[in-house]
């Protein structure tokens, strides 16, 4: 499997749409082209294989389910990880009798979310690159903002940084995926399967999702107890056999007793306090309310 | 809401909307982060309310103080922003830093709700879903996905802004509320449910130990819980970034350290991956 120019390009002009500063805007761009699961189709249609850009994608998505970026800190680049991982990940697979022989397997798993980890990881530079040239654009536009030509803040929001992009996003997209495929084939390619390094290589990829759980976690466990909710949810997948939609399905009503349970907290609260207040004042009326 | 002379025209609404929809982040730096998508939606509304061009400038200008927050449900801000814009061009007493003071003041408590509501839990809980409608390679679920969360970005969007603009600070009482807080709760414990289901769906380590008596690791593990591995391993990067205010990449490289440790002595080994698929 090889990539040619055309595709090379569109894979470019996809990485500027789905950064994080990315020219998609952030609904359309960053949370939906930027997600490695709408990536992997995306992806599997300019490369023509969509079964295994969905898989890849699949597998890459688990490691940025919960991608976020507080104040601008970003330790992963999803345009790198969707836009050059997961087409280096599929031309890897393609080309290695043993992982091509089996794409749905642990191994091809393994090696896209490896592949995808390192792309992004390696791609916030391109995130703090992008950012850096904006900063062009913007002290532009204080400029044109003093002199009252308010038209062209268009200009330095939406059209601008178009250069941003096609520096930090096209150009090495549009290479690393043109040239890089073989480069990463080869490497693959002249590895046993049983060596320590192709070893680690899929011991690792296993192990990076947890890494994308973990960030999640560390978000919505507030408090010990908070654990007993992720177990819960662990245990209906893990040992029930229920798929996602049924968990989602059982945490809606369990959400549901939650939430009716804190609405009567928040109930009695409010009436133990009027009712103290109705105590200091007058006895018989506290009787009435009750 | 007053009955004002001046009124924002809803075609000037639906640009200030749409630029904020699109732009809020499209000329993003560390340094100004969303400041120039929010003079861009501001844009269409000035003009509408101010006729002369120094006025317009003038009123811009209030807009160049630094801003960022979650996009989506800080859209809100934007509106109830308008709405002020609209009151002091009826000679309302309102002045620069009364609206940058609300700016501020709000940003900040909407960037916590909507990172963890959107990011957080909405998000992980479509892509959880999407990824299983995906098995096997299906486009079913990226399809699923896009369509899904795009409605409810937009619309949601939609509403936060009109919202905003309807009823001004009230409009963001009702996210800070005691029943949004409940509400807010209840859809965290949704979130975190459904991750746990993702953990032990989408994980899958395993260990190529065989045991001296015959039968192997994983076996006599899988006794014990099944997924015991993958919870053990999330735990850990949990304690590692939590506890140990690790970075995610240290806590990639730890895994990467452990990965070669285990193939080296025999724990990770392709036969697992065999005997798995």
């Amino acid at each position: 499997m090889t990539v040619n120019i055309i595709q090379a390009a569109l894979l470019g002009l996809f990485a500027c749409l789905a950064s994080m500063p990315g020219l998609g805007g952030t609904s359309i761009g960053n949370y939906t082209l930027g997600r490695p699961l709408v990536a992997g189709l995306v992806v599997g249609l300019i490369l023509g294989n969509v079964t295994l850009g969905i898989i890849v994608g699949t597998a890459i998505q688990v490691v940025y389910i919960a991608l976020v970026t507080p104040g601008g800190t970003v330790s992963a680049d999803v345009r790198a990880a969707c836009y050059i991982g997961i087409p280096l990940a599929m031309i890897a697979i393609m080309n290695n009798p043993a992982l091509a022989a089996d794409p749905t397997g642990s191994e091809a798993a393994a090696t896209a979310t490896a592949l995808g980890a390192t792309c992004g990881t390696l791609g916030a530079i391109l995130f703090y690159g992008t950012s850096t040239i904006n900063l062009a654009w913007q002290a532009m536009g204080w400029k044109w903002l003093e002199k009252g030509d308010t038209h062209k803040l268009y200009l330095v929001d939406m059209v601008l940084p178009w250069i941003s992009h096609i520096i930090c996003s096209f150009i090495p997209t549009f290479l690393l995926v043109y040239i890089g495929g073989d480069a990463v084939s080869n490497v693959l390619n002249s590895l046993p399967m049983d060596s320590i390094p192709m070893k680690t290589l899929f011991a690792v990829g296993s192990l990076l999702p947890c890494v994308g759980i973990a960030i999640l976690l560390k978000q919505v466990i507030t408090k010990a107890t908070d654990w007993l909710t992720f177990f819960f949810g662990f245990t209906l997948a893990a040992v029930m056999g229920c798929n996602l939609i049924a968990c989602s399905a059982i945490a809606c009503f369990f959400a549901l007793i939650t939430f009716e349970l804190s609405t009567i907290k928040t109930k009695l609260d409010s009436v133990r306090t009027s009712g103290a207040a109705l105590t200091a004042g007058d006895d018989d009326e506290e009787e009435e309310d009750i | 809401m007053a009955d004002y002379a001046k009124k924002v025209s809803k075609k000037a609404l639906a640009k200030s909307f749409r630029n904020w929809y699109y732009g809020n982040l499209t000329c993003f730096s560390q340094e100004h982060m969303q400041t120039f998508g929010y003079l861009v939606s501001m844009l269409p509304v000035i003009e509408d309310l101010y006729d002369k061009k120094e006025d317009q400038t003038r009123a811009l200008q209030t807009y160049s103080a630094f801003f960022n927050t979650e996009p989506q449900i800080g859209t809100m801000i934007v509106g109830v922003t308008v709405g002020l814009e609209e009151a002091r061009a009826n000679g309302e007493a309102i002045d620069d830093d009364t609206i940058n003071g609300i700016r501020a003041g709000l940003m900040g408590p909407l960037a916590g709700i909507g990172d963890s509501l959107i990011v957080g839990t909405l998000i992980p809980i479509l892509l959880g879903i999407a990824m299983g409608l995906s098995e096997g390679g299906s486009p079913l679920g990226a399809i699923f996905y896009i369509v899904v969360w795009n409605l409810l970005a937009y619309f949601g969007m939609r509403f936060a802004y009109y919202r905003g603009y309807d009823l001004g600070g009230a409009a963001v009482e009702a996210l800070v509320g005691p029943s949004a807080t409940a509400l807010r709760e209840a859809i965290t414990t949704v979130g975190t449910m459904v991750i746990g289901g993702v953990a032990a769906t989408w994980v899958s380590i395993s260990t190529a130990l065989t045991l001296p008596g015959g039968g192997t690791l994983q076996g006599t593990l899988d006794g014990i819980y099944p997924k015991l591995l993958p919870l053990i391993f999330t735990v850990f990067c949990w304690w590692l970034m939590a506890k140990k205010k690790m970075s995610p990449i240290i806590t990639m490289l730890i895994l990467l350290v452990i990965a070669f440790l285990g193939a080296c002595c025999g724990f990770f080994g392709a036969a697992t991956i065999a005997s798995v698929a």
